[in-house]
Parts: C-alpha cells; structure tokens; sequence
C-alpha cells in the first residue's frame, strides 16, 4: 500500500469531518525476539504489524483516536472519534501542528542486512554469548541470554502541507548471569544495541562484562553511614543525571512543575557539565530525521559548563513559550499524543580518565549501579541504592552493596569536581564517570 | 540485569516496545530494567473477536502440526478512552481500538509466539506456523473438540461504560480538579488523568478450552503540585476497579483530590530525611507494593522454574517472622487486579504464597507449573495479544494481622512512618529491592513527628520478611501498574506494618 498518499488523503478526509486541522501518524514495524536459556531455545516470537493514529484540532481543542485496523471503514470510524473527543476539550491558541517541511539527513539509520541474516545464524549467537559468560568460573548459573531485532517506517503528514517518512532498524544481543557464593547471588547483564548488525559488539566483549559485573561484587562489606566522595561510573551516571531531563522539559518548565524553571542561562551545576542532545548522530540509537510530529531534528547544547542554554519543546510547548519547537517532539508509538523527550543526550566528556579519578581519591565511594528514579525534576531531591567498590588511598578496597546515596540537585550537581572522557556514544542516553566531592552515604 | 518495577501512574514511553520504528530495545526481556505502562489501549464494539470456533480448531492444529505439548490462541479487542486535564483545562482526549490474535506453541521449555494484528483464518493460520517453528518432537497432537469453559466472575458492572456520556467523565475530572484547586492557596496546579477501556478477550487452547468475556477496568489519578515560594511537592492519587461508572459512587472524585492536595501540602515542610538503618513503618493501603516486590516477584514461578529465583528450594521452609502471612488473589470483588480467569483460561482464586512465615507457594503460568510439575494458580497473564502470558500477580497482599496500629507506632521509639511509596523495583533473582518514598514522617518515641523528604528503602527480600514483627488489623489496598516486560495492573495491599531495620536513603547524618 502507499502509505504517503493514505496519510494525505486521511488528512484530507479529516478536514472534510469537520477537523480545522489534521496529523495523520502511521508507523509499519517488524520485530523478532529470541531467548534461550542454558543452551536451549526458550522463546521465539515474531511479527509484524501497523497502526495509525490521528490528531485533529477542532476549533483550537485537540483530540486524538488510534487503531491497528487500516481497513477503510476502519480508519473513517477512528477518524471520527478523533473529531468528536476533540469537542470535550478545552480551546488553546497553542494548539497548532508545524509546518516546518524540512529534513535532517541523517546517515546509517537503516541495515538492510538484518532481516537476511538467517534465524538460525541469530539464535547461534544468542547460545554462543550464554555459553561465553557461562565458561567464566565464576559464574554459577545464566539467567538467560537474547536477541532482537527490528524494523520500521513512519510516515506523517499534517494539514500544513508536510508529509514525511523515514525507515529505521535496529538490533540487540545479551546476557544475564548469575554468580553465587554461599548464600550469597549478584546478577550482572550486558548488551549490545546497534543499528547496524555488523557493528554489534563481540559476544566475547559482552559475555566478558556480564560476568565480570555479577562476579565483583561477591564478598561485600558494609560501611558505616557518612559523608565522602562518590564516583558515579558511566553505566551509572546516567540514572543519578536523569532527572535534569525531565526538568529540562519545557511544558514542566512553563507549568512550573520543575527545579530549573527559573534557571535560564543561570548557572545551576558544576563547570564541568555540559548536556548536549544530538538528534542527528549518524547511526545514533536515537537519531531520526525528523521529530514525533515531523520538525527536523537537531543536535543542541541544553547545558554548558553548569549554565541552562535551552530547554526541549514539542510544537504546541514552543508556542506557548514564544520560542520555536527544539525537534523534541518524542512519540510512545501510533497510539500516543506527542510528547516531549530527547534523541541521543550525552554529558561531554571531560579530561580525566576514569582510573585517574580513582587514585585521585582518598576516601569514597565507587557507585557501579544505582537503582531509583534520579534527581526527582519537581523537586530535585535524590535518593537512590547504590552498590559498588569502597575506595581508600586512591584504589579499590572491597565491594559494596546494600547502601544509600542522597542530597538534592542543588548540592550534588554544583559538586561534581572531575568529569571523566569515558562517554560510551554508541548508547543514546549516557554520561561519563563522574566524581561528586560529597555526598551522604547510607549504611550500617 | 533483569530488574521489576511497580509505578503507581502511567508513564507514557512505555508504548516505546510497539512498533515504534521497529525498535526492540526491549525485545530481550532478560536485559529488559523497567518497561512499565498503562497503555491506553483498548476497545470494544464488536469485531475480530467473533471468529467461528471451527477456524480456531484448524489454528490449533496447525500450531501442533511439527509437534509441541499445547498451544492456545488468544483473540482481544480493546477500546479504550483517556482524557487530560492539566492546569484546569482539558488538554486531550484519546480514544483507541486495538485488536488482535496471538498463536503460542509450547514444547518441552520451548515456546514460540507469533501475533497478527488483523483477526482472519488466513494470518492466523500464518502465526501458528511460525509460532510452531520451536515444535519438533514430532508427536501428534489429536485435535480436540473446543467447549465453552465454566469460570466464576467477581466483577460486576452496573453502570456499564458503554451507557456513560462523554461529558460525565468530563464532569468527574472538573469536580476533582476544583477540589484539589480550592484545597490551599499553595496547590499552584492539579493534573487530573481518566482512563476507562474495554478489555475483550476469547481464549481457545489444545485441551479444548474456549472461553470469553468482556471487563471494563477504570482509573482515575489526580496529581497535584503545591509551592510556597520555597519548596516544591508534586503529589498523587490514585482510583482504580475493574467495575462500571458505579466507582465514583463510592469514592468521588472530591475525596482523591483532598487526598493528594492534602499531601502536597504537608509535604511542603519536609525536611531532609536521616540516612542508615532504621525501623519503618508503612501504613496501611498501597505500601503493600513494597512485598509486592521484594517478595510477590520472587515468588513467581518462571525464575523458580529456572532455578534462578530467590525463592528457589525453599517450598515448605520457614522464610518469614510468624505474623506474616502473604496472598495473591485475583477473585476480590471488582479490584483492580482482579481478573476472573487469566489470559490462558485458568480459574483466579486465592492463593496463600506464604502461611504464618513458612513457603506455601508459588504463582504460575501453564508452562511453569509443567515445568515445576505443580498447579495452575491463575497467574498466567499478558499485556495484550502482543505478548505472550507469563506469570503475573494480581491482587497482592499481607494477610490482615492482629495488632493496633495506634499501638504499633506508639510502641516505635525511633523510624520512619512511611504513608505513600511512589514505587520501586527488585532484582528477582537475588531479592534485593529499593524503594521511593513520597510521603513519609519521623517517628521519634511512638509519634509520628516531622515530614521528610522523599527517601529511598533498600534492602533484600528474605531479610525484609524476617524482620516484620507488628502486624495491624487495617487491611488496606491501592491501584497500580506492575512492569515485568509487559504491563499489567494490580492492586497490592497490607495492614499497618512495622519492619525493623531497613536502609533508609536520607542526606542527613
């Protein structure tokens, strides 16, 4: 089927239903998942499948409808319902859809080769990388290992003329161990997202770093509660870092539902900080040519050495800020209004190398994994687990597990003292190491 | 790292797993951390779901052909409604139809899984073929006759959705955002979330079950957001039955508003919390997530089954203190985790998982009580026909104890009383969880003193249980939704409990 011109011509038909004006959002998709477990197959699961969905603006109240049925009949019921629900909202001026007809090109967002790699190859490597993790000693058990894949097309068109589609791909492959000791089990998993197959890390790199994070935090030893320096490493950092997102958010910014409202161009963290968001990384994870409702994506500074630069916007956020839309426009898929989130955001590397940081440090904390939601971005207090290495005389004494870290933005952000240059830029959400001079850890 | 998580409020990425550019991040489950939902998803009229009982049977046995122990295909229909409102306007409406068919083969511990999103002879016949691609043990598989299977229902709906005009949503959401509004000068703002769907769903499987039934489920989440100038709160309610309109008789809208208006206010003083190990309490109601985590996920049977769960071996052992008993029931009248039968046909019922401390059971689905050679508990549950069932709670809770819940705090020299959690998540192979508070109090000599700031708890499962030793008579339960890969929405509870000793995420020595 000619899914531009079925978005065009539905565009058509909504304005014939009474809409003043219509978005039509189509996605196409084909996915397929395999585990296995201990040598076996565990599940396979595949399918393909498309669905629409319909924003309209009514006389200036929005309304949406989705469906996974593109039958005609089908689509003019949906459609429909879309005019109608738009009647019970309230009227905004903001409401408006871009018109921006602009492209990002972006390169290597689409492996042709992934759907020609046969099943059998895919389920091989799956084996293969449990296999791998397993063959480590001390690893006990696997709790599984998988591989996926999958692939498809957007196609959106509006009533100010826009109409355009891009194709995407991706893949991943994982494992997860267990290593026991006693009564003692830590975990430890790791994979590899691409866009391309052939860029897949090597099962041996990913099975090796699996094990070796459920095998090092065997034997930990509690600390007492206290305050000392934490080095939150790169796999970490990005959960302590993830509520600035949200309080980087526009709509919040403008409701005032977040703790950088009044923080443009004010310094808010340490020098040592700068986020950028990269819409338009060649094979970047989360690049795509144009936003959720069709603005061109872009790569902006969002903070730079502890300063706001700009906040993210989706269109209507933008008008109503009297700002443009950033090309943040992010969609949970065809049954979603759009909202507002991020492509690829990385924090910029900085000088020192993570061991550096390390040997710099005479008391603390290693945070390898932290669990919880992040700086809260109403409020910006953190709290979350942590586990990792305590650290002495710059090196690492023993495993940690079981601890707290806590304090609020304000305190955490303007103390980060080192940044590391480890940003693993094949991730579309990540930081390097960093070290905070001080913080509040949790403990016995 | 595989890692569960419970949220009390829908997050809006969670439809990332669709079919969003095809983008499986999260098709590898075992590395999935928190894909957590509540779709607005689903449906209703008619359609797709009145497919002749002859074609399911040629489904079936198409599914079996290579061979394989069982198959079932399972059909849905979904229409859904969500509505809006943030700074007293509305903001959207959403209306969804979702339908579809999924195949599943089992053989041995091999399960193959194809759906097709258009209900036709044709593309099911296709998934069943694919999904037979685990099957080949070559044993035949003698069709068997389908009948309609007898199953007991515990909701009952008297104002059915379908009766209710769109403007009455729309009024319950005015009232409850005038009451949050005109609650404290200091609620700057109130965002009010409706919700209802339509589930529809018929289920066919080689033991020649065939089932069908049609649930609605509604839920209705104030949030609102107070700021003195000085501190911020962002606070949340929360009302959910699988039921019809008759919900907001028996608690109107008012009273959620009042309650989250009321907590984003006091919260407005909250100081920082203290930091180390301390004892908790957690009032009664929706802190049951807490067990919900630390011990429900871990007691489900797909990890015991891989020898991988915390729980594992210890069936009949002693794994917590004597006044805890823990049971998943997905047969409590209208309750949001209710579910009659699961999505595989088996019957909901009360199960006790664990009896005054000692391990009764587990939660399964077909393929892990095969698997671990035990019953079928009625736990066998999917988001949608996108997915394949796994095991799932329901209505999880701590057993009703005996003590006064003004005596346990008053017995509590020094802690924390924890009256709302925001939700958290567990590793379910070692048991370790963390949790976020929202709303929480000093407890300093048997009162509850000071607001503090959102803390986190950690700690790990069996020692959590070991260490509850107060358990109250005030059985309380609160909506939420369950992330494991798929979404599903449960309801977790518990009586006023106190937990000695847990590690509490303060910044204050």
């Amino acid at each position: 089927m000619d899914y531009t011109k079925l978005t065009s011509n539905l565009v058509d038909k909504a304005l014939e239903y009474g809409a003043s004006h219509a978005e039509v959002y189509l996605e196409t998709g084909r996915n397929l998942s395999i585990q296995v477990l201990n040598g076996e197959i565990e599940t396979i699961q595949e399918a393909a499948s498309a669905g629409i969905g319909f924003r309209v603006i009514v006389d200036g109240k929005m309304g949406f409808s989705h469906c996974n049925d593109l039958s005609d009949k089908s689509l003019e019921d949906t459609l429909l319902r879309a005019v109608e629900f738009a009647r019970l909202t309230s009227a905004d001026e903001n409401n408006v859809l871009p018109s921006d007809k602009g492209f990002t090109e972006i390169e290597g967002l689409f492996d042709p080769e992934i759907a020609k790699i046969a099943m059998e190859k895919k389920i091989e490597m799956a084996l293969k990388v449990e296999e791998l993790a397993l063959s480590d000693s001390r690893i006990s058990k696997s709790s599984g290992a998988g591989y996926g894949e999958g692939q498809g097309e957007i196609f959106i068109a509006n009533s100010n003329g826009l109409s355009k589609n891009y194709k995407s791909a991706g893949c991943n492959i994982g494992v997860s161990v267990v290593a026991e000791k006693g009564e003692q089990k830590n975990t430890g998993g790791e994979y590899s997202s691409r866009r391309f197959f052939a860029d897949l890390d090597s099962l041996e790199d990913i099975a090796k770093e699996a094990a070796e994070k459920a095998a090092s935090l065997i034997d930990p030893i509690m600390i007492s509660t206290q305050k000392a320096a934490v080095i939150v490493d790169s796999s970490a950092a990005g959960s302590l870092i993830g509520g600035i997102l949200g309080a980087l958010n526009g709509e919040r910014v403008q409701q005032g539902a977040s703790f950088l409202k009044d923080s443009m161009d004010k310094s808010f963290a340490s020098k040592l900080l700068t986020i950028v968001d990269d819409g338009t990384r060649p094979k970047g994870m989360g690049s795509a040519p144009f936003d959720g409702e069709g603005v061109p994506t872009q790569k902006r500074v969002l903070v730079e050495k502890g300063v706001v630069k700009s906040f993210i916007y989706n269109t209507i956020a933008a008008k109503r800020a009297g700002v443009t839309s950033t090309g943040n426009a992010s969609r949970g898929g065809f049954t979603s209004l759009p909202g507002i989130g991020i492509h690829n955001l990385y924090v910029e590397a900085g000088q020192h190398n993570p061991e550096e940081i390390i040997a710099a440090t005479q008391r603390g904390l290693l945070v390898t994994g932290i669990t919880g939601y992040g700086i809260d971005p109403v409020s910006g207090n953190f709290s979350g687990g942590a586990s990792g290495f305590w650290i002495e005389n710059g090196k690492k004494k023993h495993p940690v597990k079981g601890l707290t870290i806590a304090g609020t933005a304000d305190e955490i952000l303007n103390d980060i003292d080192m940044m590391g240059d480890d940003v693993d830029m094949n991730k579309s959400f990540t930081a390097p190491t960093m070290r905070i001079r001080e913080m509040m850890i949790g403990g016995a | 790292m595989k890692k569960y998580a419970v949220h009390d409020i829908p997050r809006r990425d969670f439809l990332k797993m669709s079919v969003k550019g095809g983008l499986v991040m999260a098709a590898t489950p075992a590395l999935l951390t928190n894909l957590i939902s509540c779709s607005p998803g689903t449906i209703s009229a008619s359609t797709g779901l009145d497919l002749d009982q002859s074609v399911l049977k040629k489904v079936i046995a198409k599914a079996l052909e290579k061979g394989g122990d069982f198959a079932d295909v399972y059909l849905e229909n979904r229409v859904s409604r969500q509505i809006v409102m943030e700074e007293s306007k509305f903001k959207s409406g959403l209306y969804g139809i979702s339908q579809g068919a999924g195949v599943r083969v089992i053989s041995g511990n091999k399960t193959g899984y194809a759906y097709t999103d258009e209900i036709s002879e044709e593309k099911l016949l296709r998934a069943a073929e694919v999904a037979s691609y685990v099957a080949n043990n070559g044993s035949s598989f003698t069709p068997v006759d389908l009948n309609m299977a007898d199953r007991k229902s515990f909701i009952t709906v008297e104002q059915p959705l379908s009766d209710i005009a769109d403007t009455r949503r729309i009024e319950m959401m005015q009232r409850a955002d005038e009451a949050a509004m005109s609650y404290d000068e200091r609620i700057k703002m109130a965002m009010v979330n409706y919700y209802d769907e339509i589930r529809g769903r018929v289920i066919a499987n080689s033991e020649g079950v065939y089932l069908r039934d049609e649930n609605p489920l509604m839920f209705f989440i104030v949030q609102t957001m107070s700021d003195d100038g000085k501190a911020r709160h962002m606070s949340r309610e929360r009302l959910s039955k699988h039921s019809g309109f008759e919900m907001f008789e028996e608690f109107t809208p008012e009273m959620v508003a009042k309650r989250a208006a009321r907590e984003a206010i006091d919260m407005l003083d909250a100081e920082a919390a203290p930091a180390g190990i301390m004892d908790v309490i957690m009032m009664n109601g929706w802190g049951g997530v807490l067990v919900h985590e630390a011990v429900g996920h871990p007691l489900e049977a797909d990890n015991i089954a891989k020898g991988v769960g915390a729980f594992t071996g210890k069936l009949g052992q002693k794994v917590a203190s004597d006044v805890f008993t823990m049971v998943d029931d997905g047969s409590i009248k209208n309750a949001r985790g209710t579910i009659n039968f699961d999505d595989e046909g088996t019957q909901a019922k009360r199960n006790v998982l664990i009896e005054n401390g000692v391990l009764n059971g587990y939660m399964t689905d077909v393929l892990s009580a095969k698997q671990l050679d035990m019953e079928r508990t009625g736990n066998g549950r999917r988001e949608s026909f996108r997915y394949i069932p796994i095991p799932r709670m329901t209505n999880t809770f701590i057993e009703q104890g005996e003590s006064e819940p003004a005596d346990i705090l008053a017995s509590t020299k020094k802690g924390i009383y924890v009256q709302s959690l925001s939700g958290g998540s567990v590793n379910p192979v070692t048991g370790v969880f963390n949790f976020t508070c929202r709303e929480a109090y000093l407890v300093e000599n048997g009162k509850k003193t000071k607001p503090i700031k959102g803390a986190t708890l950690i700690g790990s499962c069996l020692d959590v249980i070991s260490n509850v030793d107060a358990v109250g008579n005030d059985l309380e339960f609160g909506p939420g939704i369950c992330g494991k890969g798929q979404a599903a929405e449960v309801d977790a509870g518990q009586p006023t409990v106190r937990i000695r000793g847990i590690n509490v995420g303060g910044s204050k020595a």
